[in-house]
């Protein structure tokens, strides 16, 4: 026979719980529906608890002159399927918490539940914590959370610094609990100052490094420029020859030179060209003007000022601004090609790599001559110039130094 | 000794009564009946004409509170429940609210407002009303979680000089116990940390303290540590010790039982973002009840209001980002 | 104690009025109207911001109630139209002048402007714009008396119009003064309109004197145009109510003499209205009524005027001196207590 629950109702507000007074049956009594069983005193009034359908009951188990917290199962009622039907009442084994419930007196909150004295837990399925879903503006390595921020700055970090974590919060992204581990986690390893120039070009190129750029080289025989420039007195930097002629065939194209801002692309209004000037822990960058007007032997002195005055650190602002393009010679330390990366307020570089002495075919002789081959690499931003216009520039450029007279 | 926290409000009034006698009582069935949760028990006989039962005139109860109080005296108003005070929103916000601003003469009137919801208690008897009356000027908002805070917040109101609107919730009064009656005497305007953390800090006040506490019980197990902060007053808002705990932890949940627009969450979460900024390692959330009518039917209620369960989903979304 | 049955006419004049106390009624009505009309005059002008709400028709029953009251003792809680009631009550003229003029000197200091000024301690709370509000503060003032065991001799006292007597403010109010058995006087003002809202739509009883019976409170009606009946009535409702017969209703009908501030110019009031007998300016019966009695001449009324007038020009003067309040130097505090906002 189904049983049916008899429980300490809510009798009022902000009852907790009541005591019995009076036990008006017995087990084994047969009760109608609606019956006062038991008398329950709270501490607003006396109040009687009343059966929910007819039956038999089969089991007490509040006693006279105990306390009962609300929810407390009293006793148990056996009723018929009929009765039930009748009157819908509850039965036992529907839910798990009508059995075995101890009535708890020191219990403090239970104020989400009805009928309780003591807290369920109810089955949960746990997540995983990256499971849930995350807005997309606060998610992913790129993001970087208010407090990240202020730490970083406290601590003086760009995000490019802490490339080498990785993060564990949402889509990746490194929290302030990363960070901290982190440099806990280096603080063993040994370590120098980096100085001013140090993060000045470090800060340049970060900042540069914001544009999509391509490289692309081109190897251009030198014999005729080194024979010319032999002959000279005194003798120009070699580099400048290729200044000289990379402003000629920069100014044959200016677009190449360009710059773009939103949907236009600004043209150079000078061709004033930078030379990189490699010193003790950085680069200095000294800036020719109008470089496509004057001849080498006209720009000559002022180079040599130039590059004396960078590798003694006495260049001023208004001597390494407003540049268009820069030319970097790092063959003098045998490099044979490189990528070098523009200045940030420039589009273009020109690496000039080591000379190499290499056998090429001559169609003319019918056998493998000598050539003096050095590799031009041209970096550029290739939102505005594409390997076609680069690879023109590079040809004219080596044209151009195949007659170093007219330079 | 077992001490609920209704019985720290009867005790406190009591002890109120006896020192004072600028202190009186005003409210329905608070005489001889003792109040309808007998916070006043016993009170008619000691004290007499001092504790009087009142028509069912909320708006004339705090209209004849502020004339007392005009005349020196520190009366306690009793709203049967916080649902009716809007019936004297006009007396409280406009007559107490604004006495002290426009004339220079304090209102030292305490307005008792049961709140909160019990299982059944419906959309009229289950109201969180702390925000609104935070909203007005003038008015000083108090919201215990425990029960030495209900026993010596609501002595600190009655002596203090402005109109305090003391919300106790109905849900604590019997269900809450304490071994003792006094606590650690923190003055009303600062702000309890309830519970020490490192991952998150959940901001919440009155019964809801008692849910967060479970809710980073559970997450405890899984080497989760969430700080709670009990705000124990609403306005003044100690914006300092949550601040000082977002410094800690770097997340921010505010918690409230009330309505989810506006209110005293809303208000922790604009404060944090706007002085805390820096501090803040992801978005700071909110969890209120939903924005319906209070429901009748226990299950529903249940699913109205914040509880662990939700409580401990809101954080696992929070510890998440 | 049952408190008497309200009455009609009140007793025979001679019994009940004394000759100064009329007088001094009569002077106030006269020092209200005057200032009232400058009030009125300096709105026109621009020189008041925000609403200005005279008492013109009502200066013989506010008179009568702020002189039958003695400040210091008793409370005087004054509505809108109750300029001559706290110029009998003893009110500083300074005070208005000061409030509707800006003066950071007033007593609300630029917090409150116009009628909504008072002084509390003094006796006269500071009413706020809901109507019905103020019964139950002063019925609280008179509660905490009692339990101070003070209560003896004193009598609370409020004004309110046939509009007001509508809200559940006032009801509630007047039902626990009445539960309370409290000393309290409630003068309604029954002029006819609250703004443009005649009586018939706001209450559906002949007389809101019948409203008494609802409370179990005493109460009587009385011409609000005649100044003796009017003084008659207020006398005998303090009087009963200072003996301890519990709350008292004086219901005055009369007609409302201006708009309902004066951006109204009260053109919905019909003209038959104006032409009736309710229709009369109590100033002028009031006049002819003391001249009649022999206790004044028309003479000494005007040089009782021309002082008004002087008095009232040195109030606007001086408190058009004195500067508003700086938004600068405001605290902005709402409580008293500090680090309670």
């Amino acid at each position: 026979m189904p049983q049916v629950p008899i429980i300490m109702p809510q009798l009022g507000e902000s009852i907790a719980e009541a005591r019995i007074v009076r036990l008006l049956i017995a087990v084994g009594d047969t009760v109608v529906v609606d019956q006062e069983i038991i008398e329950v005193e709270t501490n607003k009034a006396t109040m009687g608890v009343t059966t929910l359908c007819g039956g038999t009951i089969t089991e007490l188990r509040g006693e006279e002159g105990e306390d009962y917290a609300v929810g407390t199962l009293l006793g148990i009622l056996e009723a018929s399927e009929e009765e039930i039907e009748r009157t819908g009442s509850p039965v036992l084994g529907e839910r798990e918490e009508d059995t075995e419930k101890e009535s708890s007196k020191d219990e403090e909150n239970l104020h989400f539940r009805s009928n309780d004295s003591s807290y369920e837990e109810p089955v949960l399925i746990e997540p995983s914590v990256r499971g849930l879903p995350v807005p997309a503006g606060v998610k992913g390595a790129h993001y970087i959370s208010p407090r990240m921020r202020a730490r970083m700055d406290e601590l003086g970090l760009q995000a490019a610094d802490i490339s080498a974590i990785a993060g564990s919060g949402a889509g990746g992204r490194v929290t302030v609990e990363d960070l901290e581990k982190f440099l806990d986690y280096i603080q063993e390893w040994p370590r120098s100052s980096a100085s001013p120039m140090r993060l000045a070009v470090a800060d340049a190129m970060r900042r540069s490094w914001t544009r999509p750029f391509a490289s692309v080289g081109l190897p251009i025989p030198m014999d005729k420029l080194l024979e010319y420039r032999s002959r000279q007195n005194p003798k120009p930097g070699l580099t400048l020859y290729v200044l000289r002629a990379f402003a000629i065939a920069l100014s044959e194209e200016p677009t190449t030179a360009g710059f773009l801002i939103g949907d236009k692309v600004v043209h150079p209004r000078a061709f004033d060209l930078g030379v990189a000037v490699q010193v003790e822990d950085g680069v200095m960058v000294p800036v020719l003007r109008n470089v496509d007007q004057h001849r080498v032997s006209e720009l000559s002195r002022e180079y040599d000022e130039l590059v004396k005055a960078g590798r003694e650190r006495r260049l001023t602002p208004e001597k390494t601004s407003g540049g268009i393009a820069t030319v970097t010679n790092f063959g003098t330390f045998g490099l044979k090609w490189g990528t070098p990366i523009p200045l940030p307020n420039e589009t273009l570089i020109l690496g000039l790599a080591a000379g190499i002495k290499t056998p090429k075919w001559s169609d003319e002789v019918g056998a493998f001559i000598p050539v003096t081959e050095t590799e031009l690499c041209l970096t550029f931003d290739h939102r505005v110039v594409d390997g076609g216009g680069a690879g023109m520039l590079l040809q004219r450029v080596g044209q151009l130094l195949q007659e170093p007279e007219k330079l | 000794m077992s001490v609920t926290y209704i019985d720290a409000i009867h005790e406190a009034q009591l002890e109120l009564l006896r020192e004072d006698e600028r202190v009186f009582l005003y409210g329905q069935d608070i005489g001889s009946f003792g109040g309808a949760f007998k916070a006043t028990k016993g009170f008619k006989e000691e004290f007499g004409s001092r504790v009087l039962d009142s028509p069912i005139s909320e708006d004339a109860m705090v209209g004849m509170a502020v004339g007392a109080a005009i005349n020196g005296m520190r009366p306690i108003i009793e709203m049967q429940f916080a649902d009716f005070s809007s019936v004297a929103f006009n007396q409280l916000v406009n007559q107490a609210g604004t006495h002290f601003y426009r004339t220079g003469i304090p209102i030292p009137i305490t307005v008792r407002m049961p709140c909160g919801g019990t299982p059944g208690s419906g959309p009229f008897h289950s109201q969180m009303i702390e925000s609104i009356y935070a909203h007005y000027p003038g008015l000083v908002v108090v919201t215990p979680a425990t029960v030495s805070d209900a026993y010596q917040l609501l002595k600190e109101s009655v002596e203090l000089d402005d109109p305090v609107i003391f919300c106790e919730h109905k849900f604590l009064y019997r269900w809450l116990k304490s071994a003792n009656l006094k606590g650690d005497a923190l003055p009303l305007g600062k702000a309890r940390l309830t519970r020490a953390g490192k991952h998150a800090t959940v901001v919440t006040y009155s019964a809801m303290v008692h849910e967060a506490v479970r809710a980073a019980d559970r997450l405890a197990k899984e080497g989760w540590e969430i700080e709670v902060v009990d705000l124990r007053s609403v306005k003044p808002l100690d914006i300092d010790t949550v601040l000082a705990s977002v410094a800690r932890t770097g997340r921010l949940l505010a918690l409230g039982e009330g309505f989810p627009w506006g209110g005293v969450t809303s208000e922790v979460v604009s404060r944090v973002v706007a002085e805390g900024f820096h501090l803040l390692d992801a978005p700071p959330l909110r969890l209120n009840a939903k924005d319906t009518p209070i429901p009748y039917h226990p299950d529903l209620w249940a699913a109205h209001r914040p509880t662990p369960e939700s409580i401990v989903e809101k954080l696992r979304e929070l510890l998440n980002l | 104690m049952t408190p008497p049955t309200f009455s009609f006419p009140p007793p025979p004049l001679e019994a009940v009025l004394d000759g100064d106390l009329l007088l001094r009624v009569f002077r106030s009505m006269l020092t209200a109207r005057t200032l009232e009309n400058k009030l009125s005059s300096l709105y026109k002008g621009g020189k008041i911001v925000g609403g200005v709400y005279l008492g013109t028709g009502q200066e013989a029953l506010s008179a009568s109630l702020g002189a039958s009251l003695t400040k210091g003792r008793d409370y005087f809680s004054p509505l809108i139209r109750d300029q001559a009631g706290r110029t009998a009550f003893g009110e500083d003229m300074l005070d208005a002048t000061r409030t509707y003029l800006g003066s950071a000197k007033g007593p609300m200091r630029g917090r409150d402007g116009n009628i909504h000024r008072g002084r509390p301690h003094q006796g006269m709370p500071a009413m706020i714009s809901h109507l019905g509000a103020a019964v139950s503060v002063i019925s609280g003032m008179l509660i905490a008396k009692r339990m101070k065991g003070e209560l003896d001799g004193i009598v609370g006292a409020t004004s309110i119009g046939d509009g007001a007597t509508s809200t559940g403010s006032f009801h509630e109010g007047l039902n626990m003064a009445a539960v309370e058995n409290l000393p309290l006087v409630v003068v309604i003002a029954d002029n006819q309109f609250a703004y443009s809202t005649p009586r018939n739509r706001q209450f559906a009883c002949e007389s809101l004197l019948e409203r008494a019976v609802g409370y179990g409170v005493g109460g009587v009606e009385v011409d609000g145009t005649d100044l003796k009946a009017t003084l008659a009535g207020i006398q005998q409702a303090v009087t009963s109510a200072r003996q301890g017969f519990g709350p008292q209703l004086v219901v005055a009908r009369l007609l409302r003499l201006c708009g309902h501030g004066e951006h109204d110019d009260a053109s919905y009031v019909p003209q038959e209205l104006r032409d009736s007998l309710i229709g009369r300016d109590c100033l002028e019966v009031g006049a002819s009524q003391i001249i009649e009695d022999g206790l004044t001449t028309a003479e000494e009324i005007e040089a009782w005027r021309k002082e008004a007038v002087e008095e009232v020009q040195e109030a606007v003067a001086t408190a058009q001196r004195e500067r508003g309040p700086d938004p600068y130097k405001e605290d902005w505090r709402a409580t008293s207590v500090e680090g309670m906002q």
